[in-house]
């Protein structure tokens, strides 16, 4: 415990030392979200489209950005290196990038929330709690999908193609840039299979429905989220790779698809149903 | 009865792929002692000492440190080792202090971070970024690091790789400082000065085979080399007045007469006779110079190249 502890310390330290970490987890999604807001203020189905979709962009830029891209730099560098020599495991290092990731990220969800309450006039959701530990759910699950691509990638730029592959699709197709009704009969399908989708889906739910997390389905994306969770984290700990040189062979790649299935299963079922 | 060595090794294998890094190779390190393996790039030392580590599986034979197997005992064995790596790195905005709290909360047992800046010299660096050290502000920090958990054995990777020669001798100061609290270290090089300094006994390591080991003095006397002893003097030297110097090998003097050089097998013997011979012939001594075989003759005796190739 004195080991997960310190690293959670030490992880938000440095993590708010960073102008990078800064800019991507509040300054960039607020832009978006008063682009918007501005253009929107006053309709508050409209308003609660403008912060799901700043919301879905933070969880997203933290999973694969502040979680995966920062792993393999910390790995390319030789950083993992020194902890290796260490009695330390992988465990506490991955556990302790979730947990600081939601930490960084839950007061800027309390922020936009309040923000677009006070300045925009969207109702605050009745079941402001369980807003938030949906979002966490799904903070906490792209960060370990982060973290899973952190461990297949054997260097920095097969890390930036993968998650470039899985983010800007999460973010086309889920529904949460543009609305998914909207889109081709294709895309509609995919739709149903992105990870970001239950995220969306479950944050209008309970946002603009006015439902509570305990609801059918988004108990099973709540479900989904923490199979990913913990899929993602035992992948990560039986990949997790200390020094750059130490190479992944490309079936392990699979591995991918492994910490999707749950989302694949949903994606399948909701597909089936409609 | 004598105390059961630190670290025995027998037989050791080390293979990536095709390539064979570790050949079988054996030694034992006893309490107390620095023990080097010396060679050039390449050569396996850094297999080695990553085996012991328990960074990497050995490919075959049998290693123990501390009593432990470093293939299946890693956690127990890193709770209770000392490492400075060769190549490392910390975040870039993590402060000195933080550093060694945070690395101290790994371990089972740890020392005050407050004690280790004072003694490595980094207290007034204590608040400052990873990123603003100097080099050799860094590598101190590495020691500081290795040592936090209070290790009985340490195991510095070329420690004073690309380090300046003020800085070099600094952590060899700090390197003393750790042998003279008994505690064990292993060291890999491939400096000489720093082996014939540090280390009690050193293991020439090329291609992934020991090709010699012993005190540095031992070796030194293994080799063939001799000594070579150069002196100047004010005025000429009569070459026809030249004595035959016990133990000399062989001398020649210099075109102008005023250079002299002499190969002894016993320097000490030899000098002290010329010493005499000088006085003797009325000479004023203005220079005198004597030269014993490095570990560097003795590794390119037995291997036909350069430490540093």
């Amino acid at each position: 415990m004195k080991q997960y502890l310190a690293i959670i310390v030490m992880d938000i330290k440095l993590a708010l030392r960073l102008r990078a970490v800064i800019f991507f987890n509040y300054l960039f999604p607020l832009i978006f979200f008063f682009t918007f807001a501005t253009v929107l203020r006053g309709d508050s189905g409209a308003m609660t489209f403008v912060v799901t979709m700043s919301v879905t962009l933070g969880v997203l830029g933290s999973g694969f950005f502040g979680a995966g891209i920062r792993s393999i730099q910390e790995r390319e560098l030789g950083i993992l290196r020194r902890y290796k020599v260490t009695p330390i495991t992988p465990a506490p290092l991955l556990v302790g990038s979730m947990i600081t990731g939601w930490a960084i990220f839950i007061p800027y969800i309390v922020l936009l929330l309040l923000m677009a309450h006070f300045i925009y006039a969207m109702p605050l959701p009745a079941h402001f709690f369980e807003l938030l530990v949906f979002i966490s759910l799904g903070l906490v699950a792209f960060r370990s999908l982060g973290l899973v691509i952190a461990s297949v990638a054997n260097t920095m730029q097969e890390g930036t193609i993968l998650v470039q592959l899985f983010y800007f699709p999460m973010l086309l197709l889920s529904g949460a840039t543009f609305p998914a009704d909207k889109l081709p009969k294709v895309m509609r399908i995919i739709h149903n299979f992105v990870p970001a989708t239950y995220l969306v889906q479950g944050m209008r739910n309970i946002m603009l429905k006015g439902q509570s997390l305990m609801e059918r389905e988004n108990v099973a994306a709540a479900a989904v989220m923490v199979l990913t969770i913990v899929g993602g984290t035992l992948i990560s700990m039986k990949l997790f790779r200390w020094e750059k040189e130490e190479k992944i062979r490309g079936r392990a790649k699979l591995w991918v698809l492994v910490v999707l299935a749950p989302f694949i299963v949903m994606g399948a079922w909701q597909w089936l149903h409609k | 009865m004598s105390a059961p060595p630190v670290i025995h090794v027998q037989q050791l294998q080390k293979t990536y792929d095709k390539v064979e890094a570790v050949k079988g190779i054996d030694f034992q390190v006893a309490e107390g002692e620095v023990f080097g393996l010396l060679g050039p790039n390449g050569a396996g030392k850094t297999s080695t000492i990553e085996i012991l580590e328990g960074l990497r599986p050995r490919t075959g034979g049998n290693a123990t440190v501390l009593g432990f197997d470093p293939d299946r005992q890693k956690q127990q064995l890193k709770d209770r080792i000392g490492v400075c790596l060769q190549a490392t790195n910390l975040p870039a905005k993590m402060r000195v202090q933080e550093a060694l709290e945070l690395f101290g909360s790994f371990y089972t047992r740890s020392l005050s971070s407050e004690q280790l800046l004072k003694r490595l010299q980094l207290w007034e660096k204590r608040a400052a970024y990873y990123d603003t050290l100097s080099g050799g502000q860094k590598q101190r920090l590495a020691l500081a690091l290795a040592l936090v958990n209070d290790p009985q054995l340490l195991f510095l990777d070329e420690p004073t790789t690309g380090l300046d020669p003020q800085i070099r001798l600094e952590i060899h100061g700090l390197i003393e400082e750790m042998k003279s609290e008994k505690r064990t270290v292993v060291l890999t090089t491939h400096y000489i000065e720093e082996a014939e300094r540090l280390c009690d006994r050193v293991a020439i390591i090329d291609e992934g085979k020991i090709v010699a080991m012993g005190t540095p003095r031992e070796l030194q006397q293994k080799s063939h080399e001799q000594s070579r002893i150069d002196i100047v003097c004010a005025q000429p030297m009569d070459v026809s007045a030249l004595p035959p110097w016990p133990d000399a090998l062989g001398s020649k003097l210099s075109d102008d007469g005023k250079s002299l050089t002499v190969y002894s097998s016993r320097p000490a013997r030899t000098l002290f006779e010329i010493m005499k011979w000088l006085d003797q012939q009325g000479l004023q001594l203005e220079d005198v110079h004597l030269k014993r075989p490095t570990l560097e003759d003795v590794f390119v005796e037995l291997t036909g190249k350069r430490l540093r190739d």
